[in-house]
Parts: structure tokens; sequence; C-alpha cells
């Protein structure tokens, strides 16, 4: 008898009761701030012109950096260090502006080498990278 | 007259918790929106320090590269038979997602290209090669 008249009287003073309904929401709102992604991967953007074969005929307009699998790094045919290839794409960048960037690596050369090398690039000034593979090595 | 009617009324029922619960809905809202779970790779390895790199908004999917050639993706070790299908599954679940490699700088490029022709096989055309930022070398 008691708790019918408690009831009913206070449901038609406040109406629905939001207590339940906003615990649930702020739990949900915590749980997707929780799994929000805050760090982001650092990379380069590379492209990769011909899908599932490799390219064999040099684009027209285009510096080529063959990477040899024993990590010899050769622009324009001519080898050279890591750290002369920014200045050797700053010169060609300065003949041809236009030209973009494909870098040939043969099967067993390293990664590590071959973001050097695109770091180089860019930093000589062509954003425009793409990847060749090669058959030899 | 009618603002003490008002008193009356507030001492009933307590704070009034619409104006929060909007202002929380809101928020849930735009973290469910927001969020983009990333797809872990599992495996740590070592990246080569880049100066151009660039942190990648909304790279998510992180496939991983092992100096001997293992690939990591999604906490467990996958044959390069099954990154296609795993990217074509990822892709449909949230197109926006794109790929970042983290290759080991031992790491063989024969690999990394390898991976890049099944993720754009599997439909994700944008991919980059994860880096150390200067910063963090």
């Amino acid at each position: 008898m008691r708790l019918k008249r408690r009831m009913s009287a206070t449901s038609d003073e406040t109406g629905i009761d939001l207590a339940p309904m906003l615990d649930f929401v702020l739990n949900l709102l915590i749980f997707f701030i929780i799994t929000a992604v805050f760090a982001k991967e650092v990379g380069l953007t590379v492209s990769r012109p011909n899908s599932s074969a490799a390219t064999e005929k040099k684009e027209a307009g285009s510096i080529v950096i063959v990477i040899d699998a024993a990590g010899k790094i050769l622009v324009d045919k001519k080898g050279v260090d890591v750290r002369a290839v920014r200045a050797n794409i700053e010169r060609l960048h300065a003949q041809r502006p236009d030209d973009s960037v494909v870098v040939v690596a043969e099967k067993g050369a390293q990664t590590g080498i071959l973001v050097q090398v695109i770091d180089q690039v860019r930093q000589g000034g062509i954003q425009n990278v793409s990847i060749a593979a090669s058959e030899r090595g | 007259m009618i603002l003490k009617r008002h008193t009356e009324e507030s001492e009933e029922t307590g704070i009034d918790l619409a104006p929060m619960l909007d202002f929380v809905l809101n928020l849930l809202i735009f973290f469910i929106i927001t969020t983009s779970f990333v797809k872990e790779s599992g495996m740590s390895v070592n990246k080569q320090l880049a100066m151009t790199g660039e942190a990648q908004e909304s790279g998510n999917i992180l496939i991983a590269i092992r100096p001997n050639g293992d690939i990591w993706m999604d906490k467990r070790r996958v044959d390069i038979r099954e990154v296609r299908p795993l990217i074509e599954k990822m892709h449909v679940e949230r197109v926006e997602d794109t790929v970042v490699i983290i290759a080991d700088r031992e790491s063989q490029t024969q690999v990394l290209t390898q991976v890049m022709d099944a993720v754009k096989a599997g439909g994700i055309a944008e991919v980059s090669i994860a880096t150390l930022s200067g910063d963090e070398g």
C-alpha cells in the first residue's frame, strides 16, 4: 500500500527518470573516448605505378634511381652515395622541373636504403615518388 | 509571482538534466563518427629515419614486415597470399582506411613491393611506408 502510493506519487511529479539512460550514455562516451585514435604513424606516401607487373620500361620524363641488391645507388646510371642523392636530385629537378622520380629497387635491396633514398628525393624537392620492382637481384 | 512558482518546481524535481544530456549525446555522436579503429600489426620493427615523413591521418591498417620477411597483420603472422583478402575485407568495412606498411630497415624490398601490390589489388590505392620522424630518432 505504502509502496504503491510513493511510486505513483513520485512518477507523477518528475516524469521519466533520466539517470539510468544518462549512466548508459556516459559509459558509451567514455568507451569511445578511450578507443579513439590519437597515435598516428609517420610515413612517406609512395605510389606503385603498375600493379602485379615489374616495370622494365622507363617512362619518358622521369628520373630513375636504381638501388641494387648490394645497396649501391645509381642516379642517372652514375653510382652515388646516399647523402649525395639529394644534391643530384636538386640539380636534375632544376634542369627538368616536370619530372617525377621512379625508384627501381632490386629484390634483395634493403628497405632502409629505399626509405633513405625516398627521403632524400623529397628533401630535394620532388614529392611524387614511385617504386618499381626490378627483375634482377 | 511566476518566479516564485519556478523555484518551487525546481525544489521538487532537482537539477534539470536535459541540457547536459543534449551535450553529452552530441559528444557521443562526435566520438562515434570520428572513431577509426587501428588494426594493429602486433609486431614492432626498426623503422628507418626520414626527415620528410608526414603523420598519416587516416592510415590505420598497419602491416609490419620483419627482417626475415615475415608479414604481420591483425596481430598475427600472415602469408603474402592472405594479405589481399584481408585488405578487401577491411576495405569493405571502412572505405576511408589507408594502409601504412611498417617495414624493417633490414627487410628486403621484394617483400615490400609484393605487399604493396597485394594492398593495391585489395582495393586500397594509398599506401605509405612508416618511418621514424626526426624528433623520435
